[in-house]
């Protein structure tokens, strides 16, 4: 796969080891600008390594990480947004008074952040809070505050670290919407860290999988589905279901089959690369009463599940 | 350089805006002022007039009668104050007898007193300093007319004329300095509020680095300046708060003191005292008072201002050193309850040179105190006590470059704990391994 875009964040051959345990063994990502590149994996496969180094925390033991084309340095931390996956607030400090704190923290002005944290205050809904006491909070809350503040500087790249937990399935959504429209309108590169896979579906444009400090599989979320598929489609009839399978013969694979009333069969068929659906449902159609044909919808928790079992045989 | 102030600034306001530290800081020298003057005053509103019944068996004192019975020859020995008066009698009476009387107390005045100048005072209620010291004067001045009079050829003005009191004042031949023991009492209370302050708000920065590290917060902070600078700006800051609440009391007693002043001036207060303790002034302003009063004149020997500035010196010096390693304790636990073990080896020199202080004020110039105000691990605290009574310029310098020197050392290694710390969870770690990370490379 060749990727035409140019790269936000590039990492080559990253490893890290703490005491003896290798956290990351030579992992290479390439993030497109303007993309929303999903980093997933089990618990401790290494993702937090990785971002802790994108975000300047650590380095890494040796390899090299290049942001938008440049060697990663700390004068780039002001173009970065990172909401960690571990997350708190200040309990002694008031709602916007700790917002104001952490826009500060990253480089803007008084009045400036005081206008965006406005901005952002009323399109999450948290307008009310300014003056609140941080330990009054619910945890959604909190977590809207610490979404807004890690956005807040209008970074080029963000960094979000399972950002919908702890949200309800709304404010999920909202928050989803929000990092699509700052990907769409702001042209804001997302790294998004997460286990949540319906979001990966919905939200990334590319991924990489990292299984104990090795990459697995990174590439298109839709070409990865599509490989997947392996050429998988659904296949529902009304007819003879033996003289179907005879008819078949080597051109398709049976899958499975589930079988209902009144000869309606149900059967997932793998057809080869080079025969277009088309053509097959052409020829199907001969043999049977076709009721629906479409291609295997391979979700990315499949994708996920069935890459790692085939990194760890 | 802008966010390490930004981190200072939060670390300095969310503090001394809280209630506590405002009420503290406000109340703390009133408190103290108040605590002091509270047992004044209660020994004062305590004080019954005493009415003290003299007996003289012997008639040592030869009698004569008028209204108020019998009186005494040198009648003007016994003056009458209010909150002292005496009775004479040569009629001895019993235990009973005295305890039904209104008399607070009964002295026998007999040949023992001329003698051995020592008087018995039976009392039903302890009396007061006061009217102890005053009941001694008498005693003194009555025994020493006596005593004149047996000698013919002299008059008590005459000897009263003669009598000398030695006042003792004491130099050190090196610094040229006087008082130097009175004075150094000054010094131990400035280095007990020098190790106050460092344990105080060395634990505020232990308590605030493992709050950013229970509630995670250091990871974005830490993503934005180096946990270094974050460590630094945080022990400043909470080091600041110090010197606000040190500044802000040193004003405020001063304010109490003048205020005190003027009020016991205009009172007559001072003069009362003055006149009572045998002196007699003209004018008494309080720094009269005060450089005429023996116990206190030393007080206006002190160098105030040098030791406040060298005070606020020390006291930085001192937290820097002391605050990077509460903050290395703090990142290297997530519950204050874990880190009780750790800060042993913190508390250790602070306990030992509050114990040496002791010792210090004892015997001020031995080798021990002079090798610990050099010391950086004690010199804060054990400098003060010798700064007060005057030390030579060079070895305050010397010891405040060792201070600095250390303190940068320190800072750059509980830094290299601080990094390592703050991102370790869930296990409790060993000195040795603590130790361990100084080595490690995080970066």
């Amino acid at each position: 796969m060749t990727i035409t875009q140019p790269l936000a964040l590039s990492l080559r051959e990253v490893r890290k080891q703490y005491g003896d345990h290798l956290a990351l063994d030579g992992v290479s990502v390439d993030v497109p600008q303007g993309s929303v590149f999903g980093l997933l994996g089990p618990n401790g496969a290494g993702k937090t390594t990785l971002i802790r180094m994108v975000a300047g925390i650590t380095a890494p033991d040796s390899g090299e990480i290049s942001f938008f084309g440049s060697p990663l340095e700390q004068s780039h931390i002001q173009n970065i947004g990172y909401l960690p996956e571990e997350r708190g607030l200040y309990k002694n400090m008031r709602v916007g008074e700790q917002a104001l704190y952490f826009a500060r923290l990253r480089g803007m002005g008084r009045s400036e952040a005081e206008f965006e944290l406005k901005d952002w205050f009323e399109r999450l809904d948290v307008d009310g809070w300014w003056n609140k006491e941080v330990a009054d909070l619910s945890k959604g809350m909190a977590q809207k505050i610490q979404f807004i503040v890690s956005i807040l500087h209008k970074p080029k790249f963000l960094i979000l670290d399972e950002p919908l937990s702890g949200f309800d399935p709304i404010n999920a959504q909202r928050i989803k919407a929000e990092i699509k429209r700052l990907r769409d309108e702001n042209g804001t590169t997302v790294l998004l860290s997460t286990h949540d896979m319906s979001s990966v579906d919905e939200l990334c444009d590319n991924v990489a999988l990292v299984n104990q400090g090795s990459k697995i599989l990174e590439g298109r979320v839709d070409l990865l589905r599509e490989n997947a598929r392996a050429g998988r489609v659904d296949f529902k009839f009304k007819g003879n279901l033996i003289a179907f399978t005879a008819a078949l013969g080597a051109s398709a694979i049976l899958y499975s089959v589930h079988s209902s009333e009144n000869h309606v069969h149900d059967m997932v068929l793998g057809i080869p690369p080079d025969t277009p659906i088309e053509k097959f449902l052409k020829w199907a159609t001969k043999e049977v009463d076709v009721l629906s044909c479409s291609p295997k919808t391979i979700s990315m928790d499949e994708v996920f599940l069935r890459a790692v079992k085939k990194a760890e045989s | 350089m802008r966010n390490w102030l930004v981190i200072l600034g939060r670390e300095y306001k969310t503090r001394v805006r809280r209630r506590a530290f405002i009420i503290s800081t406000l109340l703390g020298p009133i408190i103290m002022v108040g605590f002091v003057a509270l047992i004044v005053l209660f020994s004062q509103s305590q004080e019954t007039n005493s009415k003290i019944l003299v007996v003289d068996s012997s008639e040592i004192l030869s009698f004569s009668i008028n209204e108020k019975g019998q009186i005494p020859s040198c009648f003007e020995c016994f003056p009458e104050r209010d909150f002292l008066e005496y009775r004479f009698t040569t009629e001895p009476i019993s235990e009973e007898e005295f305890l039904e009387s209104d008399f607070t107390g009964m002295l026998e005045f007999d040949d023992g007193i001329l003698q051995n100048s020592k008087a018995l005072l039976q009392y039903e209620t302890t009396p007061s300093m006061r009217v102890k010291s005053a009941i001694k004067r008498d005693l003194t001045e009555a025994v020493e007319r006596l005593r004149v009079r047996m000698e013919s050829d002299l008059d008590y003005e005459t000897y009263k004329r003669l009598k000398v009191k030695i006042g003792l004042v004491t130099q050190d031949v090196e610094t040229r300095d006087r008082n130097a023991e009175n004075k150094s009492l000054v010094g131990w209370i400035f280095s007990m509020f020098m190790f106050m302050f460092i344990m105080i708000y060395g634990m505020h920065v232990m308590r605030g680095v493992i709050e950013e590290k229970s509630n995670r917060i250091v990871e974005v902070v830490v993503s934005i300046v180096k946990p270094e600078a974050l460590m630094g700006a945080k022990v400043a800051g909470i080091g600041l708060v110090g010197i606000t609440q040190i500044l802000a009391w040193a004003v405020l007693s001063w304010l109490l003191f003048i205020g005190f002043g003027t009020y016991a001036e205009s009172s007559g207060m001072l003069a009362d005292i003055m006149i009572e303790s045998g002196n007699t002034v003209s004018s008494t302003d309080l720094n009269t008072f005060m450089s005429s009063h023996e116990d206190l004149s030393f007080l206006m020997q002190i160098n105030w201002l040098a030791m406040l500035g060298w005070g606020v010196f020390f006291y930085l010096g001192g937290f820097a050193l002391y605050g990077s390693f509460f903050a290395a304790v703090g990142a290297s636990v997530e519950q204050e309850s874990d880190a009780q073990y750790l800060l042993l080896p913190v508390m250790l020199p602070l306990i030992f040179s509050y114990i040496l202080n002791i010792q210090i004020l004892e015997a001020p110039e031995t080798t021990l105190a002079t090798i610990c105000s050099f010391v950086p691990f004690t010199s804060p605290i054990t400098m003060m006590v010798r700064l007060s009574m005057g030390v030579p310029w060079y070895e305050v310098l010397i010891s405040a470059v060792i201070l600095v020197f250390t303190v940068y050392l320190m800072i750059k290694l509980a830094g290299r704990i601080y990094r390592t710390g703050i991102f370790m969870y869930g296990k409790k770690p060993s000195l040795l391994e603590m130790l361990k990370w100084l080595t490690y490379r995080n970066r």
